[in-house]
Parts: C-alpha cells; sequence; structure tokens
C-alpha cells in the first residue's frame, strides 16, 4: 500500500461512517458499531503514523504528491503530510477522538444516530485539519468540524444551550469569516507564484516577503480571527458558555483538539510566513494573553459551577500558548505546542470526569457537593490526576509547555513571567479547591438526601476506558517529554522561529567540574 | 541482583507505586508488602553506595527544545550521601512503622503507594545535579505530601490541609521558579556544578535577587516565616507520614537544598536566612507552648529545629546545618513514631492532658521518647547536644542577638518537650483510653529502637559508619574549631547549654507537675496564655485574606466579565438580540432531516463562498 495514502484514510473512514449511519437510519445498534469503526481506525491510523514517523528534508513524512482539485488555478490542491508540529496533533486527535467516541457510543444520548453521525463528521474534519499541507482545506477540514458542534449544542445541550449556540456560532464564524480574509488576503499578497501549499508558500515568501505593512495587516486578521476561535481575551466569553452547555464527547473533542486549529494556524503558517508581522503584534498579543492568564485566571477562582470552572480553566491555559507563540522562539512555541497536546488530553478527561461527577450527585454545582471519593474512588483518583496534569504538576507534559513558555518569555522579560507564572498559584487554588469540594469531606445535606434514594457508583470498566486512555498518554508525553519534544523541536527549528539561548560567563577550563555528562565536549 | 547506583535507587520506588496504582488497590496487605520490600531495597543499595562503592554522576538527556535542555542528572557528593541516608535508613524504618500503624486502614494500597510516590519525588530531590531537576521532584514532593495528609478525606480537617499544604508551598515554589529562571538566564546553565564554576570565578554575577528567589523555595518547602502555615495543620494526616514527611525528610529539603546551592547566595541573603531562621526557633517555640496535640507540638517543634538549620545556614556553617538535619531527623522521626505509637495505644487519643502515666503502659515507647527528648533538649553525649552545641557556639562567635535568641529557643525547647514527657508518659492516666493503653506490635516499637540508638550515636564522629556521614560536616565543623575564640565559646556553652536543658526540663516538670489533666499555664496565668496563644495569630490572618480578598477581587472580575465583556460586547446590542431570536426559532423545530440538511447547506455555503470568493 503506498504510505501516503494514510492520512486521506484517517479522514475518509469516519466521513465514510457517518454516511452509513445517515443511510442506515435509526439503527441504534448498526450505528455504534461504525461508530467504532470510524472513531478507532483513525487512533490507529494516528498511531501508526507516530511510530513510523521519518521525516525528509523537507520535515513532512507520508507526504503525498498534490492532486488537482479542478481549482489549481488558485493554488489549491489536495495535498496531505505530517510534520513534527503536525504530528503530535495529529495524534492527539486520533486519541481524543477514540475517547470521545466510546464516550459518545454509550452515552444513551436521544437520536444516538445522529449525535454519532454528527460526531463522527466533526472528527473527519479534525483528523483532516492536521493532516493538510493546504490551506484551503485546512480551513475546509475546520468549518467540517464546527458546524456539527453548534447543531450539537443545540440539540444535546443542557439548559442555556440557545444562548449558548448562538453565543459560539456568531463569535466563531465571525473568527472563522476574519481567518479567512487572512488567508486569503496572505495569498494574494503573494502574488503570481503565490500558493496554499504550506510548503510551497513558506519557500516562496521566504525568497519574496510581503511588504511590512501588508504583513502587519495580514497577520492582525489571522491573529483575531484564529485568536477568536481559541479564546483569546476578550472574546473568551463563548467558550465556557458553549463547554458548558454541549454534550460531553463534543466539548471534549471541541476544548481537547478543535480549539487547537487556531494556535496551530498561527504557529504553522501565519507567524513563519509572515515574521515582520508577527514581530509587530508581538507586544499586544503578550499583553492579550496575559489577561487569559491572569484576569480570567481570577474569574476562575470564582465559579462554583464545575463544568464553567472547566471551561474557564481552559481559556485562561490558553494564555499560556499565546504567550508562547509571542515570543516567537524556538522554546516558546515548541512549549506552546507541547502545551497544546498536554491540555489537549487533560481538558478532554476533565470534560470527561465532570459528566461523571454530575451523574453521580446530580448537580455541578460544586459547593453542593462533598464526600464522593468514599463513594467513587477510581473517579476521585482520575479526578486528582486530571486536576494536577491541568495544574501543571511535572509529570505531565502541561508542566513542561508551561515550564519552556516561562523561559522564553524570561528572554522579554522576568516581570512578565511573575505575572504570568502567578496563574500556577491560581490553577492550583482552584483545581484543588474542586478536588476538596467534590470529593473530601462530607456530603452536603442535599446530595445525602439524593444518594438516599440513587446510591452512586464507581466507574465500570466502560466508563474506565476512554479516561484510561487519555491518562496513559498524558504519562508517556509526561515522563518521557522527547517522545514528542524531539520532532517538535527540529520542526519548529525549520519554521525559523527564533533562537534564544542565554549568554553563559567564560569559566576557565583549569577547573574542574565534577560533573562527567554523557554528552561530548 | 541489583545494580546499586543512583538511578537503580530512584527508579525502585516508581516501580512500586506503579505496580500498587495499577494492581493492588484493593490488596492493601500485598500493596503495604510491596511498598515496604521497595522500601528496603531502596535502603540496601543506598547503604551499599554511602559506605561502599561512592555513587557515578550520569545525566540523561529528558528534554529539549532550543537552548532549553532539562537533564536528570545524578550528582554524588558527600551531601548527597548523607541525606541520603536519611531518607533512605530513616524512611525504610518509618515505612516498616506503617505496617503496624495503618494495620487497619480502608485506604491501606493508597496510603502505601503515597509513601512509594513520594521516597521516588525525595530522592530526586536528592540526587538532582541541576536546578530544573530539583524543581520538578520539589512539586513532587509537594503533592505526595498532599496527597498523604489527605489520606482521611473524608474529614473537614485534613481535606483543608491538604490544600493548604500545597498551595502554601506553591507560593514558595512561584518565587523558587522565577529564581531558577533568573539563574539559568543570567548564568547560562542550571548544573549545580557548572554554577559553582562559575560563581567562583564571576561572583560579580551572584546578586542578591538570585538568592532572594532562590530563598522562597526553601521557604515555602521547610515552612519557615512567613509561609509556616501549613505544617501544623499538615498534622492531619498520618503519624508515620508526619514523621517521615513533615519531620525527618521533605521539610528538611529545603535546607538540603540551600547546602546544594550555597555558593549561589549571597552575604546579604545569608543575614537574612540567620535571622528568618532565629526568629523561626523562637517563635515556633512559642507557639509548641500552648498547643495540647501531642503531634502539634512536635509540629512547632520542627518549625523550630528547622530554624536552627536555617541559623547555622546563615551563618556560614553549611555542614552543621547538615549535621543538625541529620541528628533531627533521627531524633524528631524518633518522637514522632512515639506519639504515632501513643495515638495507636490510646485509640487515636493526641490530647496530652487525656494521657498520663503511660510508661507503665508503654515501656518501649516511653523510654524511647524519653531519649528523643534528651537528644532534643541538648543533654550530653546524645546527638542533638552535639549539632546544636556546634550551632550555638557558631551563633555566639558571630553575632551576640542571635546568640541570645537562639539559646532562649534553647530554654523553650526543652521547656516544652518537657511538658509533653512528663504529662504524658508520667503519672496516673487521665482517661479511659490511657488507662487501658498497650504497648505496640514489634513492628512498630522496633523502629523507635533503631532510631533511639541512632538518637544516641548519631553525633559521634569516629563511631565506625557513623563517621562516613560525617565527611559532609567536616569541613564546617574544622572551620568552626578554628575560629578565633572557639575554645572559650565552648566552655562557656558547656555551662550555658547544661544550664538550658536543667532549667527547661526541671522547670517543666515542677511547672506542670507529671501526669497532669490540666494545663497550668492556662489555669495559673490565663492572660499569659491568652498572650502566648495570639502567637498564632498568622492563620486567622491568612484566612482573613482568602476570604476578604483573592474571593473579593475574584467576584468583582468575575462580574466585570460577566456585565461587560459577555453582556455588553455580546449580547448589548440590539442587532444581536435580533439575530438571537432568530437562530433560536432555527434551532426549536427541527428533525433529523431538517439538521443534516442544515449541516449540508453550512458546508456548501461556505465552500462556495470561499470559492466564489477567490474566483
Amino acid at each position: 500500500m503506498n504510505e501516503t495514502l494514510i492520512l486521506p484514510l484517517a479522514f475518509l473512514i469516519p466521513l465514510i461512517c457517518a454516511l452509513g449511519i445517515l443511510i442506515m437510519g435509526q439503527e441504534e445498534r448498526a450505528a455504534k458499531s461504525l461508530a467504532g469503526i470510524g472513531f478507532g481506525t483513525p487512533f490507529l491510523i494516528s498511531l501508526y503514523t507516530f511510530l513510523k514517523f521519518e521525516p525528509g528534508d523537507d520535515g513532512y513524512d507520508y507526504l503525498m504528491e498534490p492532486v488537482n482539485t479542478g481549482l489549481q488555478q488558485f493554488g489549491i490542491h489536495f495535498q496531505m503530510g505530517l510534520n513534527g508540529v503536525s504530528l503530535p496533533l495529529f495524534c492527539l486527535a486520533g486519541i481524543v477522538g477514540l475517547a470521545a467516541g466510546i464516550t459518545a457510543i454509550r452515552s444513551n444520548a436521544e437520536r444516538l444516530p445522529l449525535y454519532l453521525f454528527l460526531l463522527l463528521l466533526m472528527h473527519g474534519g479534525l483528523m483532516g485539519i492536521f493532516a493538510s499541507v493546504d490551506i484551503f482545506f485546512f480551513y475546509f477540514f475546520h468549518e467540517l468540524a464546527l458546524i456539527p458542534t453548534f447543531i450539537m449544542i443545540g440539540i444535546w445541550g443542557s439548559a442555556e444551550r440557545q444562548i449558548a449556540a448562538i453565543e459560539m456560532t456568531i463569535y466563531l464564524t465571525l473568527g472563522a469569516l476574519v481567518s479567512l480574509l487572512g488567508i486569503i488576503a496572505l495569498y494574494l499578497a503573494g502574488g503570481e507564484e503565490a500558493s496554499l501549499s504550506m510548503i510551497k508558500m513558506a519557500s516562496h515568501l521566504a525568497e519574496n516577503p510581503i511588504s511590512p505593512d501588508s504583513q502587519k495587516t495580514i497577520f492582525g486578521l489571522l491573529l483575531f480571527g484564529l485568536g477568536i476561535l481559541v479564546s483569546l481575551f476578550p472574546t473568551h466569553s463563548w467558550a465556557p458558555r458553549g463547554y458548558g452547555s454541549a454534550p460531553t464527547s463534543n466539548a471534549m473533542l471541541h476544548a481537547g483538539v478543535l480549539k487547537k486549529f487556531g494556535i496551530y494556524g498561527l504557529i504553522q503558517i501565519a507567524a513563519p510566513m509572515l515574521p515582520s508581522g508577527a514581530e509587530s503584534w508581538s507586544t499586544s498579543l503578550v499583553w492579550l494573553a496575559l489577561g487569559n492568564v491572569v484576569l480570567i485566571g481570577f474569574v476562575v477562582l470564582a465559579q462554583r459551577d464545575l463544568k464553567q470552572m472547566i471551561g474557564f480553566g481552559s481559556v485562561m491555559h490558553m494564555g499560556y500558548c499565546f504567550l508562547g507563540l509571542a515570543t516567537l522562539s524556538v522554546i516558546g512555541v515548541g512549549g506552546a505546542v507541547m502545551l497544546m497536546v498536554a491540555h489537549g488530553m487533560s481538558i478532554a478527561l476533565l470534560f470527561l470526569l465532570a459528566k461523571y461527577v454530575q451523574n453521580r450527585t446530580g448537580t455541578l454545582e460544586m459547593p453542593e457537593m462533598g464526600g464522593l471519593a468514599t463513594k467513587a474512588p477510581v473517579l476521585a483518583a482520575f479526578f486528582v490526576v486530571a486536576t494536577m496534569a491541568s495544574i501543571g504538576l511535572p509529570g505531565f507534559a502541561n508542566f513542561l509547555g508551561e515550564f519552556s513558555i516561562f523561559n522564553a518569555l524570561w528572554k522579554h522579560s522576568g516581570w512578565l513571567v511573575a505575572l504570568a507564572a502567578s496563574g500556577i498559584l491560581i490553577s492550583a487554588i482552584y483545581g484543588l479547591r474542586a478536588v476538596s469540594n467534590i470529593f473530601f469531606g462530607e456530603p452536603s445535606a442535599k446530595l445525602a438526601k439524593h444518594w438516599e434514594n440513587e446510591a452512586p457508583r464507581d466507574l465500570d470498566l466502560w466508563d474506565r476506558i476512554p479516561a484510561l486512555l487519555l491518562i496513559c498518554f498524558m504519562l508517556i508525553i509526561g515522563m518521557r517529554p522527547m517522545t514528542i519534544s524531539e520532532n517538535i523541536n527540529k520542526h519548529v527549528k525549520d519554521l525559523s522561529y527564533k533562537d534564544i539561548a542565554p549568554d553563559k560567563p567564560e569559566v576557565s577550563t583549569g577547573m574542574p567540574t565534577k560533573t562527567n555528562l554523557h554528552k561530548g565536549h | 541482583m541489583f545494580d546499586a547506583s543512583m538511578p537503580t535507587i530512584l527508579l525502585t520506588p516508581l516501580i512500586s507505586a506503579v505496580i500498587i496504582a495499577l494492581l493492588l488497590r484493593r490488596q492493601g496487605n500485598l500493596a503495604a508488602g510491596v511498598s515496604v520490600a521497595a522500601a528496603g531495597i531502596i535502603c540496601v543499595l543506598s547503604l551499599k553506595l554511602i559506605f561502599g562503592e561512592e555513587g557515578l554522576n550520569t545525566s540523561y538527556k529528558w528534554l529539549e527544545l532550543g537552548a532549553l535542555q532539562i537533564n536528570l542528572g545524578f550528582l554524588w557528593d558527600a551531601n548527597t550521601a548523607t541525606m541520603l541516608f536519611v531518607v533512605a535508613f530513616v524512611g525504610f524504618w518509618i515505612h516498616v512503622f506503617s505496617l503496624g500503624y495503618m494495620h487497619n486502614d480502608e485506604g491501606k494500597a493508597r496510603y502505601f503507594g503515597g509513601l512509594s510516590i513520594f521516597m521516588f519525588s525525595m530522592l530526586g530531590i536528592v540526587f538532582a545535579d541541576n536546578l530544573f531537576m530539583i524543581f520538578i521532584f520539589w512539586e513532587l514532593v509537594g503533592f505526595s505530601s498532599y496527597m498523604l495528609i489527605a489520606h482521611y478525606h473524608k474529614t473537614d480537617e485534613a481535606s483543608r490541609a491538604c490544600r493548604k499544604a500545597f498551595i502554601v508551598n506553591r507560593v514558595g515554589d512561584l518565587g523558587f521558579v522565577l529564581g531558577i529562571l533568573l539563574t539559568f538566564w543570567s548564568l547560562g546553565t542550571a548544573n549545580i556544578s557548572e554554577l559553582q564554576a562559575i560563581a567562583t570565578q564571576h561572583p560579580d554575577k551572584i546578586t542578591n535577587t538570585i538568592g532572594l528567589l532562590l530563598m522562597c523555595g526553601f521557604i515555602g518547602k521547610s515552612a519557615q516565616f512567613p509561609l509556616h502555615v501549613w505544617l501544623p495543620d499538615a498534622m492531619a494526616g498520618p503519624t508515620p507520614v508526619s514523621a517521615l514527611i513533615h519531620a525527618a525528610t521533605m521539610v528538611a529539603a529545603g535546607i538540603y537544598f540551600l547546602i546544594r546551592i550555597q555558593f549561589l547566595i549571597t552575604t546579604d541573603v545569608l543575614t537574612l536566612i540567620v535571622w528568618l531562621g532565629a526568629a523561626m526557633a523562637l517563635y515556633a517555640g512559642i507557639c509548641a507552648l500552648t498547643q495540647r496535640d501531642i503531634k502539634k507540638i512536635l509540629a512547632y517543634s520542627t518549625l523550630s529545629q528547622l530554624g536552627y538549620m536555617s541559623a547555622a545556614f546563615g551563618l556560614g556553617y553549611t555542614g552543621i546545618a547538615l549535621f543538625h538535619l541529620t541528628t533531627h531527623a533521627f531524633f524528631k522521626a524518633l518522637m514522632f513514631l512515639g506519639s504515632g505509637s501513643v495515638i495507636y495505644g490510646c485509640h487515636h487519643e493526641q490530647d496530652i492532658f487525656k494521657m498520663g502515666g503511660l510508661y507503665k503502659r508503654m515501656p518501649v515507647t516511653a523510654f524511647t521518647f524519653g531519649i528523643g527528648v534528651l537528644a532534643i533538649s541538648g543533654v550530653p553525649f546524645l546527638s542533638g547536644f552535639f549539632s546544636k552545641d556546634a550551632i550555638l557556639i557558631a551563633a555566639n562567635l558571630k553575632s551576640t542577638p542571635i546568640f541570645l535568641v537562639l539559646m532562649a529557643a534553647a530554654v523553650l525547647t526543652a521547656f516544652y518537650m518537657g511538658r509533653l514527657y512528663w504529662i504524658t508518659f508520667l503519672g496516673k492516666s487521665n482517661s479511659e483510653h490511657a488507662e487501658h493503653a498497650k504497648e505496640t506490635p514489634v513492628v512498630m516499637w522496633l523502629p523507635l529502637v533503631v532510631l533511639a540508638t541512632l538518637s544516641i550515636i548519631g553525633g559521634y564522629q569516629n563511631f565506625p559508619y557513623i563517621k562516613e556521614l560525617f565527611h559532609a560536616f567536616h569541613g564546617s565543623l574544622e572551620k568552626l574549631h578554628h575560629e578565633e575564640g572557639h575554645d572559650a565559646a565552648h566552655n562557656l556553652l558547656l555551662v550555658l547549654g547544661t544550664v538550658a536543658w536543667v532549667v527547661g526540663l526541671g522547670g517543666s516538670y515542677i511547672f506542670y507537675k507529671a501526669g497532669s489533666s490540666m494545663d497550668n499555664l492556662e489555669r495559673q496565668q490565663p492572660k499569659l496564655f491568652g498572650i502566648l496563644r495570639k502567637a498564632l495569630f498568622f492563620d486567622p490572618l491568612y484566612n482573613f485574606y482568602v476570604a476578604k480578598i483573592q474571593n473579593k477581587v475574584a467576584d468583582i472580575i468575575d462580574v466585570i466579565d460577566k456585565l461587560i465583556i459577555q453582556g455588553v460586547l455580546v449580547r448589548g446590542s440590539a442587532g444581536i438580540l435580533y439575530v438571537t431570536g432568530l437562530f433560536t426559532r432555527m434551532l426549536h423545530g427541527g428533525n433529523l432531516q431538517y439538521y443534516s440538511f442544515w449541516v449540508a447547506i453550512g458546508v456548501l455555503i461556505l465552500g462556495a463562498f470561499a470559492l466564489g470568493w477567490i474566483g
């Protein structure tokens, strides 16, 4: 088999399964099996691509020949391939997709076939985004994943769903349109030879850079367009509400994977192709991102509703990704990619566990909970793991991402790092408060009554599988970061981000040092 | 069979924790076995390294992004050896003690898994050859402490205490991480040996800020002023945990860290550390005086002894700080386990005024605990005498005010420890539980005997094996010995030191009476007692901050976010409200075909729109 066909398969299989469900109509069992295939195969493909990844000189592997789409006069070809930055995100989509898929199949949602159809559609889009080399398809797949989200919240969402669905639709459509404008402007500014292929366009622009003024405008469009999609302050308000009312598997995929589209686009496309544009927005971006970290950090502290807390927490952590990007350095951008992957898994896990908690307590109001650890120790253990990951405990990659970003930002200003690092304190406060409120102590009077009628059970095997899947990969990357960081480091350097390094004072060689490091001197 | 190298030692407890977490969650006894076995292997391999072959420095690349490289490296020197002994040997015996103490506990597997994670994290700090790695394990130690304090999670006390411990530590870690970044970006490396070379050759590059920020980590972990508030609350955890983590090893990690990076601490910062330490030694002693809970008394006493260690460090005698750290680990672990034994024997009674007369019923515990009390009070020929004496001599030579403060703290130490001992063990029983107390099983009293032995011999530098630990102390002890006026100070201390413990132990016996059931100080001097209780004013202060400032600010910003950003910007305008109504109607009346159609249309429109636009 031609290895390059494996990437199109990753998005085609979910789409074909989705189609199958549509044809089958109301057949619930068939829909479940098809969904199993539709979520399982991309996961296996993503693992395969990861294990066999051997990038060529251009930094890509599995790169297919561009296929004519009939639109080549606009520089649009269908082409897929993976590089060091897109690979971990592609795998993230595969992993979170499977976890969300299992959750969805077992969700007993009303009109389950329709639900699975939409989620598969979304997943097809997600697998496509990160495998796309062509910017047009990169964008197209995002839309493909986004639209089912709106519908799913509209139909299966919780109480506030109408407002949430509308707010989200307005914001995300606006963001998508502005980014589209940015992409078109980028293409037009590229001149005659312009292409929408990331590879061609990058080398073309490296030789024929766009004028600084245009760069500034175009990068601005992309920054704010894509920024809205990642809840960049102050356009964040759609996110917590949207996630709060979204059905669980949808929130997992959206917060875990789809949201990464924006930063991924900025890192892979916008900043490398518009270096001076990125430079001129860098300072403003730092301040907006600090808004995410510090201001939203305080907002998280005020949340009493578990899902709102997780949602705002995710907005806060996206601020770190933006900070990393704003440094435009290998360390910062590399850290941002690490954090995106790590955050994708931990946030998906948190949304999943929040659902489990809600099922057992009948509420999302944290002050009305308590004592769940005694009733559901496994759930408690998982929740502590997820919390620790998301508040940046070493051993999870979230820490490495944040730590690298702090390092990169230090080159700009230690004071900024002090501000940004206050986030590690804020997250510890709200994270541990949630654990205490939900799991420790005695159950609240209301909850004790609730449990008289319906004794809570611990997680069963199929509840555990998606959670364990996520935890397992979180730990692998956290304990052995080189698993992904080696490729990230290499490709981020290829994207010509700044290589910053500390100035090391001269030390005379006569001084014996006690270590004999295993590295060449 | 096992390769006695630092990486093997480090990985052993991690493997144990993983096995317990994955397989033995419900098999408490097996989990305990695995964890204790792991501690045993660590102990044997460590002793081999300490008394035999020496560790080999190695380093593995763990993460690389641009110029940022994080290594997992192992640095072996005399300090490593001594600290490793404390962690591995004392740690092992605390594991053994736990077998008895946690015998009937529901969450036994979780407890022993937690101990293994703790050993892993703590060993990481002991071995680490660079600041990044220290920070990583620093945080992990904080997590294991959190997990173990939360062991009795059903109680509100534990639920609050575990959170407080983690968060207060993170306050310190915030400064710590900034300090590490500053060090790395101004000196170009995070490797300790390289940093030492740079510090020696470029002393001008070492600024006060570096020292101050790095010191924050120490203040958090070693619970020094003003971040000391978490340690007394941490007593909500199981008692062996208090012995291992909150007395012998983790809280001492702060001092150990300072010793590792001593060349990054400027004279100004050293002065600050001396004063913080001396003040803490006295302040915590005052706090201990009014406590009734046996564990809280020991907790404040730990704070006070940590104050001694940081004073020694600040005075420039790092080896003596480590010396006191070591002897303190012996006698404080002994006393904490002893208190565990008492608590176990008295069916979880912790109020010393409800004990009394235990020497008859728990002779081994009472005897070994007594050795601990004598050692901490500085009675001659016991380990505590030597290390504390060295600190007091150093203070006497360097600064009279510091010396006076530390002397006062020494009297106070003997006084409150005497109070604890006389009331708990002597006289007659003051409660049902104390009356029916029984000596604990052998797994619990054997560790007491071992630690009591160490508390006796731990100060003799010519004793077999003990002398190996002294490699780390020699430099400072020699330096002290050759200070001008050392001999005079030494003689003075022989007198004053004796006065301190005689006055303290004797005074408390006379004042409190053996086996008393009432706090005499509270009864006779309610005003003074009240004033001393006020010394605990920090907790209300922190609670005030959390409730009135932090939470208020959070609520205000939340309201602003809701009102201005979400309200005005998003839903404020009439146009959007109109769209809202429109969309709501669209979304309401739907069926499968309709929505599928909607999806298709949406995708098509967007595709066509994009294509049409470009075309």
